[in-house]
């Protein structure tokens, strides 16, 4: 079998790993470096979205949570009006009752002074037309004269009238 | 599940399609080499020849051996990405990805982001010359101990250099060689040409002397063999003890070492002359005039 000399110079031979080497550039850049590229690319945008979704949960937590304390905060402020309102009705309420209650009581209290009135009133009348009647018989005895009973009456009033005083 | 075996079966068939090229070289070797008679340094052997116009086309060991080691690298290729995904399913997924980024670092780093794309042009260089060089460790003629394989590739660097020094125009290109002054054109011209020519050399010379001083130290550590150890009794003595392991230790370098170091070399060298060669400034100052002139009319 025949050999080329240990140098030996052949152009086809250059054009042939010169073309060998392209070949393999162009088999290199479409199965190993382009597809690792487009995985690391796409990687790289998932990894991206990724943290952008979690900085994106991160600060909705945050607007939640300030959120969430104002209304807290709110609720606390409600709570109280809430029971000052109450408390101020109750306080009214209770106000209410009470005047009610001593209207009531006042209305009994006059009403029982009247009656004690009208009954001492009635009974006044009652002694005096006894005492009258009384004191008719026994001025009719004593004097043992006829007076004209409105004598009588205007005599003993006005005596009892000065007794009264 | 069935889609799971189907991939494995793919893989398999990556894996024996890897192997298959070399397998065959190495069976292409067996049948054609003659046992050798003392000792001999040829070039490549040659299997058949296509004429041509103004010189034959030689098909040799270092043809078939580099068109074994693309369809090896193609192979490796395909398993590498084979079942790429996001979330990393598969440990060679890492190796692919080291490699795709460290060509990037090592590409950024000496030719800057202009030349990007020649990532995948690095990283075939570096695959074709290292797996080419390193083919002689399993008995294959390496193709890069041929001047022809390395020199073609020189000449492919050295039309993409000149591409690159005449993205301003040729006008531009040929004041190039007057600088710093006019004297100093017909070296300039020397050089021009002298870069292909170092970088072709510089890798062959190192990859066939790694082949010449194996050659030579097995012969030597034979004779030594025979002189030191002639004297055991039958068989014994004609066995060249001294050739056992010895060569193996040497070749880790020659072979070895060299082989990937020489890769490495010619693809630094690559991308330093390339980007070297783009005159940015000049180029983005001609960019520029062209738009404004294409504003004004």
């Amino acid at each position: 079998m025949q050999t080329l000399p240990i140098i030996s110079i052949n152009i086809w031979e250059m054009l042939y790993a010169l073309l060998n080497l392209l070949i393999l550039y162009l088999l290199v850049k479409k199965f190993l470096y382009q597809p690792v590229k487009k995985m690391l690319a796409s990687r790289q945008a998932t990894i991206d979205n990724d943290y952008k979704q979690a900085e994106d949960a991160k600060e909705k937590a945050f607007s939640d949570q300030k959120l969430y304390e104002e209304k807290l905060s709110h609720a606390e402020e409600e709570a109280d009006s809430l029971l000052q309102s109450a408390v101020l009705s109750a306080q009214r309420r209770e106000s209410e009752i009470l005047a009610d209650a001593k209207e009531k009581a006042d209305g009994i209290l006059r009403q029982a002074e009247a009656n004690a009135e009208l009954e001492l009133k009635k009974a006044e009348e009652t002694i005096r037309e006894e005492i009258i009647s009384v004191g008719t018989v026994m001025a009719e005895k004593l004097l043992k004269r006829e007076v004209s009973a409105q004598d009588h009456k205007d005599m003993i009033d006005t005596f009892l009238d000065n007794i009264g005083e | 599940m069935k889609t799971r075996r189907s991939f494995r079966l793919w893989d398999i068939f990556y894996i024996i399609m890897m192997i298959v090229p070399l397998a065959i070289g190495m069976v292409l070797q067996i049948l054609t080499k003659p046992m050798a008679e003392g000792i001999t340094l040829t070039g490549a052997r040659i299997f058949f020849t296509i004429p041509m116009p103004l010189q034959d086309f030689y098909v040799t060991e270092s043809q078939i051996n580099s068109l074994l080691v693309t369809v090896t690298i193609f192979f490796f290729c395909l398993y590498m990405t084979h079942g790429i995904h996001e979330r990393v399913k598969l440990k060679r997924q890492h190796f692919a990805e080291l490699i795709v980024e460290k060509v990037d670092g090592l590409v950024n780093e000496n030719m800057g982001e202009y030349f990007m794309g020649y990532s995948p042009f690095i990283i075939a260089m570096l695959a074709l010359s290292a797996v080419s060089s390193l083919s002689s460790l399993i008995g294959l003629f390496p193709p890069t101990s041929d001047i022809n394989v390395v020199g073609g590739w020189a000449i492919l660097v050295f039309i993409l250099i000149t591409y690159y020094k005449m993205k301003c125009g040729p006008l531009y290109y040929l004041k190039s060689f007057t600088e710093p002054i006019a004297l100093l054109a017909p070296i300039n011209f020397l050089s021009e040409f002298a870069t292909p020519i170092s970088m072709s050399f510089r890798h062959y010379g190192n990859i066939l002397s790694g082949t010449v001083i194996s050659t030579l130290i097995a012969v030597g550590l034979s004779g030594l063999s025979h002189l030191v150890l002639g004297w055991l009794p039958g068989f014994l003595g004609e066995i060249s003890w001294l050739r056992v392991g010895i060569p193996a230790v040497l070749s880790i370098y020659f072979d070895v070492f060299s082989g990937c170091l020489q890769a490495f070399i010619f693809a630094m060298l690559t991308m330093m002359n390339v980007a070297g060669a783009f005159p940015m400034d000049e180029y983005e100052k001609r960019k520029q005039r062209k738009q404004i002139k294409k504003q004004t009319t």
